[in-house]
Order: structure tokens, then sequence, then C-alpha cells
């Protein structure tokens, strides 16, 4: 932030405020500048190492094969990735409750602070979309229709996408406003969020599973419905420049651009105002809405009548229960953290279950071998994934100096904190995702027959709650959110995803070759053990100071 | 004399709720007005209101002559603001964060760090301080002195403060009073929203007690003060806004904590 000589337009300085803040994160305490070690700018770098990395692998998988193929699944992947970015990202980025009173009575409109904010969404989508194709760019050139402008091509389809994917959100967004008001944007705000992450996730994995049925010669005039993917647009334009040039492509470059256009216009022309709206009302204070009271009333009675009261004797730990419930239920921020990033996760599973289903079609239990029935076990064993990355996000808030007064209360350590928030977790989130996946089983055609599968999973499930309580660190709502964009948590879920798929591996295998009681019986000591163990090690954390 | 702040049946609603309801009231060049009210009164929202943060429901106004509805722009260039939040970016340095606001109102840079240094200088920052630790790790006094020069940074005929002197220390708050009295001298017309009564009685030139978003009494504080025969302004507030009986329920309160 070194000012130049004169002054820099009202425009270029929030656009360079909005990345400042993007970067460093919105709140700190006790940071200098030069040292600030919780840096959103440092992490950044490395998820693009990241992104980099993942790009170059699937990336590599295609050299020689055909332009739109390849671009297809670029495109598709950096859609999932971009999608689910921006998504988690515009809430805080667009609607922040202390802007106002920051930046509403200086002499800039709502509209420039729209397009820097805008601006720098878009920066950091092409850096990330950039660094997820660098290794696309060059593979591209292997394809034996293609010719040595493939790299720029792709360069500009990649920055029409990121454009196409963040104009949409913030058109969501706006949208929301405009016809649902400010009482239910909150709402609206994380369904819409929840909705792209799993769209992007499903155009992601859908994508290129489409790609590999069709033997990488995936054409309109094969596939029509293909058009309706926004990806295969932006493939459409690769293609039509630097590929077999064939019509369809032509005409699917045409859509991508009309619709990156008229995305943008709605987005930050037509529906500014609504921006500045919103903006106006976000400090203003609402009525409660209608039912909240009652609800209010309905988790008091929860919490008072069996098992709940047996379960939460202790009274911080009911405490604690109730504070994750009303926020889980009821804060805009928390929410939009919370949901958005669960949604995808839970969609992995189901289609795991569907392509499970799908590929039992017809083949005797006998090809199957011993792993009849991975997917279910897997959907069980990958429930842990849930309260994991829960607990992780409850510790976030914009209000996390609220969070003092758990040390200033008459409380040793964390622990009865993390318990209140981790039965929390466990009862309204993880319990309606297993029964969602119950149901789900039973539809797809097993019948009950398989449920047990599910088992372990439920199994192994407290154990999975305990380990973002080790230490004591999942005490609700005590951290700033910028420290929630962590990219070592990516790295930690695909370590559980690993565990979930050797667990559910276990299973079927003891399924198949009738000794899955036996599995379980070791599985509960294991687990009751290994319970045990990590129950005292919390019990003993004490708090850590603050710096 | 010229009417610097012009309010004409100014309201604001929510829904069925009122915020402020057909406010007016002028306020000349150089007078330092309190504005106040309980909790909940409308002080807030009014200022929101005439700082062009927030559009009125209802009625109008007009800052140096400027139509909030029509030139809130030119409105903005013309006020400073001290939000009660006293809300910064708390991850830029105080520097960064007074550069950028010196930024927005096209502040020359030369002219903006001299002015900076001015305010350092008056308000003990060190400027070590200022360009080295973030404002996050700033306490509540020294992020309120940066929101205060934030405030007055582009010389504002204009200036509304909102619980100014929150987080402020004794020396600190002692300043900032003969600043805003100098300042009013100079010409800058002062709107001051406190819940400090004595504060305002010594400061202010005029008062105005609105409460549920409706004007009570508009006046200087010794006048109303006489008029209504109470005695100090905290008297006239209790006994226009119903607190009269705030002593005896205290009382009865706090006998509750006996053992």
């Amino acid at each position: 932030m070194n000012a130049p000589s004169s002054p820099p337009s009202p425009a270029r300085t929030l656009r360079r405020l909005f990345l400042t803040l993007f970067l460093r994160g919105r709140t700190s305490r006790g940071l200098r500048k030069a040292s600030a070690p919780k840096s959103v700018g440092s992490k950044l770098t490395f998820i693009l190492v990241i992104y980099g990395f993942v790009g170059s692998m699937m990336a590599l998988g295609f050299m020689g094969k055909p332009v739109f193929s390849l671009s297809l699944y670029l495109h598709s992947m950096t859609l999932v990735f971009l999608g689910m970015f921006v998504a988690s990202s515009a809430g805080e980025v667009l609607f922040n409750k202390d802007e106002a009173d920051i930046l509403m009575h200086r002499p800039v409109t709502a509209r420039a602070m729209l397009w820097a904010k805008i601006g720098v969404l878009v920066e950091v989508s092409l850096w990330l979309a950039g660094a997820f194709n660098l290794a696309g760019f060059l593979v591209g050139l292997t394809s034996a229709e293609t010719w040595w402008l493939y790299p720029i091509v792709h360069a500009i389809s990649t920055a029409c996408q990121a454009l196409f994917c963040t104009g949409c959100i913030v058109m969501i967004y706006q949208l929301c406003l405009r016809w649902f008001g400010r009482e239910r944007l909150d709402g609206l705000m994380t369904t819409a969020q929840v909705f792209v992450g799993v769209g992007a996730v499903l155009v992601g994995q859908l994508g290129p599973q489409l790609i590999g049925r069709t033997g990488l010669k995936m054409e309109v005039a094969n596939v029509w419905w293909i058009c309706l993917l926004p990806s295969a647009w932006f493939a459409g334009m690769d293609d039509a420049l630097c590929g077999t040039g064939n019509r369809s492509s032509w005409i699917m470059a045409g859509v991508g651009l009309a619709a990156t256009a008229t995305v943008l216009g709605l987005a930050f022309g037509k529906l500014a105002r609504d921006y500045e709206m919103g903006l106006q009302t976000l400090n203003e204070a609402s009525s409660a809405p209608r039912g909240r009271a009652g609800r209010r009333r309905w988790i008091d009675v929860l919490v008072k009548a069996p098992p709940l009261c047996w379960w939460l004797r202790d009274s911080i730990s009911r405490a604690s229960f109730l504070l994750t419930a009303a926020y889980l239920m009821r804060d805009r921020d928390v929410k939009l953290r919370m949901y958005p990033g669960i949604a995808p996760m839970l969609v992995m599973p189901l289609i795991f279950l569907l392509q499970g289903n799908r590929s039992q079609q017809g083949v005797s239990p006998h090809v199957m071998g011993g792993f009849d029935g991975y997917a279910v076990a897997f959907s069980g064993a990958y429930l842990g994934l849930i309260p994991m990355l829960a607990l992780n996000l409850i510790r976030y808030s914009q209000q996390w100096q609220a969070g003092d007064l758990f040390r200033v209360a008459p409380i040793i350590g964390p622990s009865p904190l993390c318990d209140g928030t981790r039965r929390a977790i466990l009862c309204f989130l993880a319990l309606p995702a297993l029964v969602v996946f119950a149901v789900f089983v039973y539809l797809l055609g097993r019948g009950s027959s398989q449920l047990p599968l599910l088992i372990p999973g439920i199994i192994a499930l407290p154990i999975y709650a305990l380990v973002p309580c080790i230490g004591g660190k999942a005490v609700p709502l005590s951290l700033p959110t910028e420290e929630a964009k962590s990219a070592g948590r990516g790295l930690s879920m695909i370590g559980v995803m690993l565990i979930s798929g050797l667990l559910a591996a276990g299973a079927t295998l003891a399924w198949n070759y009738g000794w899955f009681k036996w599995f379980l019986m070791g599985e509960i000591i294991v687990t009751i053990t290994t319970y045990a163990i990590m129950r005292a090690s919390l019990a003993g954390a004490r708090w850590e100071p603050i710096d | 004399m010229r009417q610097m702040i012009s309010v004409k049946s100014l309201s604001k609603t929510y829904g069925s709720q009122v915020a402020v309801n057909d406010l007016s009231f002028e306020v000349p060049a150089g007078q330092i007005l309190g504005f106040l009210g309980p909790n909940g009164a409308g002080k807030s929202t009014t200022l929101k209101m005439l700082t062009g943060m927030l559009d009125p429901t209802g009625g109008t106004a007009t800052i140096c002559g400027f139509d909030l509805r029509q030139q809130t722009l030119e409105v903005k260039r013309h006020v400073g603001f001290v939000p009660e939040s006293g809300a910064v970016f708390e991850s830029l340095t105080g520097l960064e964060y007074l550069e950028m606001v010196a930024a927005l109102y096209a502040i020359p840079e030369e002219a903006a760090r001299a002015r900076i240094r001015q305010f350092i200088a008056f308000f003990d920052l060190s400027f070590e301080t200022l360009t080295d630790k973030l404002l996050g790790a700033y306490s509540k006094g020294m992020r309120r002195k940066v929101v205060i020069t934030s405030a007055l940074l582009h010389n504002p005929p204009v200036v509304f403060f909102d619980e100014p002197l929150d987080g402020l220390d004794a020396n600190a708050a002692v300043g900032f009073k003969a600043l805003i009295q100098t300042l009013a001298r100079e010409g800058k017309t002062i709107v001051y929203s406190s819940h400090i009564l004595d504060v305002v009685e010594r400061v202010c030139d005029r008062v105005i007690i609105i409460d549920k978003g409706r004007l009570l009494v508009d006046g200087r504080p010794e006048e109303l003060v006489a008029s209504h025969g109470s005695g100090t302004l905290e008297h006239l507030f209790t006994q226009l806004t119903g607190g009269g009986e705030l002593q005896r329920r205290a009382e009865d309160f706090a006998k509750t904590f006996r053992p």
C-alpha cells in the first residue's frame, strides 16, 4: 500500500484495499505487518502450488488426446475449484458487516465498491485458474489436431470461464437480494452457495466420466445435451479456434461468450443498485424472523429431554451445545461457511453409491469379488468427514473476540466446551446425513440388506469427531474468520478419505466373506480404546495463551 | 447565519417499525449540536441518513447546501463521520488505513502525510506504531484516535460524532473536547451524539433530545434545564425519556445481591 505521489483514483484505491484485505484477512489481533504469520497471501501461494500440481496430474493423462476432450476436462475441473472458491469467498467479500461504517459515508459509490470487489475476486480466480491449467496449456500442444495457438486460446477461454463463474455467483447473490429481500437473504445466500458447490462437484465428477464413456470423442452431434454444460461452452472455444473447428464447437463458443457477457452485464450493471441496497441494509437492525423464538424453545426442550439430558449433564457442555446449535441455525457468517463447505463433500458418497449401483446392475456378485457393497460401506465411513469438517469450521466467527468469554469464565480448560460443540455437530449434522445416506442406500434398490454396511462408519464416528478436538482446539466461535481459509484442511480431508476408504474396504471384505460381526467386534474394541485415550488427552487440555 | 444542516420531516421506517419520525431541525455554521436520546431512539439511524449511508424513507435534508438524495456524493465529500462502532480494517496498519481514506477523498499524498503527522502529534501516537502495527493490535483508544483522524483528514465543514469519547483516556478526552470547541469556533458545524450528558452539557451550544424517532426538545442546555426545572441535563433527560424511576429501581435491584 505505498501510495504514489499523486492521489490514486478511488476505484484503484478500493481495488488495492480489497485485495490487501483479501490477502491479509479482515481481522487480526496482536499482529505486526512484517510478521503477520497467518497471512492469507502465504496460504494462497501454497494453494496455487497445490492447484498447479493437481492440474498437472490431471492434464498429463490427456497427452495426445483430442482438444475438446482435454479442454472439457480442464474446464470442468476448473469450474469445480473456482466455483467452490468464489462461492465460499463471495459472501465475506461482498457483504461485510463492518464495512458500511467504514466506507459508506466516504465519497464512493456502491457501484465502485462492487466493481473493486469483483475485480479482486476475478483476479484471484484467474490466478487459481491459471495455476490449475498451467500444464494443460502445454499438454494441449500434443494433440494431433491442435496447433501452436492452443495455450493462448485456452488462456482466453479460461479467463472467460473465470469471469462467467464469478459473475454467476455475484448475480445469484443480487437476485436473492432483489427477489427475497434482506430478511431472507441470509438463508438464501447459504442455499445458493450450497447449490453452486454441489453443482460444481457434479459437473466436475460427471464431466470426466462422460468423456471416458464416449471414448474421448465427445461431440454435440453425438451427445446433444453436452451443450448444457458451461464447461463445454468454453471447451468449444478451444476446439473451434485450434481444434477440429467444427460447427457445433463454434456454436458452443458463441453460447459461452454470450452467457459470459449476459451474466457480467446483469451482475455488474443492472443489479448494482440492489447491491447498494444490500450494503445499506446489512447494518440495519432487523426484527427476528417469525418462529425463531419457537425454534429456541424447541432446542431447549430437546436438551432437557432424554436422551440428550443424559448426554449433556454438564452445564458447560450443555451451554456449548446450545451455542453451537444456535449458530448453526441462525448465524449468517457461520452458515455461509458451514453448509457450502459440507454439502459438496456429501455429494461425493452419493455419486459413489450411484456408480456402485450402476456397476452392479447385470453383474453377478462373483464378478464383483469381495467388494460387493463397498460403496455403501464407504458412505458410512465417509460420514466421519462431516464432524471433522464441521468442528473445524465452527471455530471461526466474525464475533471471535466474544470467545474471550470462555477464558474469563471459571473453566479450567476447553474440554467441556469442545464436548458440547462436538455433540451438537453430531446431533444436527452427522445424524441427518446418516439418515439421508441410509435412505439413499435403501432407495437404490438394495433394500435393507446392505444397511448394516453403514455400521462400521457409525462406530468410527466418535473417533472422527474427537480428532479436531485434540488439544482443546474445537472451541466454538473463537478464531477470526480469515484463518478458516486454510489449505491444510484440504490435505487432512484427503487423509480422512484414505482412512475411510481403508475402513470401507475392510468392512466390505468382512461382509462378503462372512466374518462381518467379528470385524465389528474388533472395530468396537479398537474404537473404545482409542476413544478413552483421546478423551483423557482432551480432558487434560488447558487454555493456550492468546498471541 | 448560513444553515449547514437543514433537516425537514426526515423519516425512516423498517416495515411497520418507525425508527425516525418526521424529524426537522437546522444547524448553523460554527455550532456544536448535542444529539441525545435513549438507546433505540433513532440517533444512529438519523446520523447514518445525514451522512448518506442510509436512504431516508421520507422527508429531505441538505448538508452544506447539497441535497442528501440528489447529491449524495457531494454531501459525503463535505462531511466527516465517527461511527459509534469505531470499525476499521484491522489488517491494515494505521498509516495504510489513513492513506486509503485520504485517497478516497483525492487528497494528494504529501498533503495527506503532513495532515496525518499533525494528528499523530496531537493524539500522542507514535509514527512507528502507525507504520508497523496492524490496527487489530491497537488498543481501543488508539483505534478511536485513528477513526477520529480519518473523519477529519479531509477538513470537512460538517462533522458527525457518534460516541467519540468511547475508549479514549482522560487526557485524550480533554484534548478532544478542546479540539471540537476550537473547530466550532473556526466555523465547523459539529453534531455530537453521546450518552455522557455532563460532557454534552459542557461542550454543546445546543441540544436536541429525541425518543422513539420523534423530537422531544430543542434548545440551549441551560435554557432547557431552566424551563423544565430539572437542575441538570441528566435530570431533564431522564424526566423526558421515562427514566425517572431508575434510582429506586437500581436500589431495589441492588438489594437482591444481599447474601
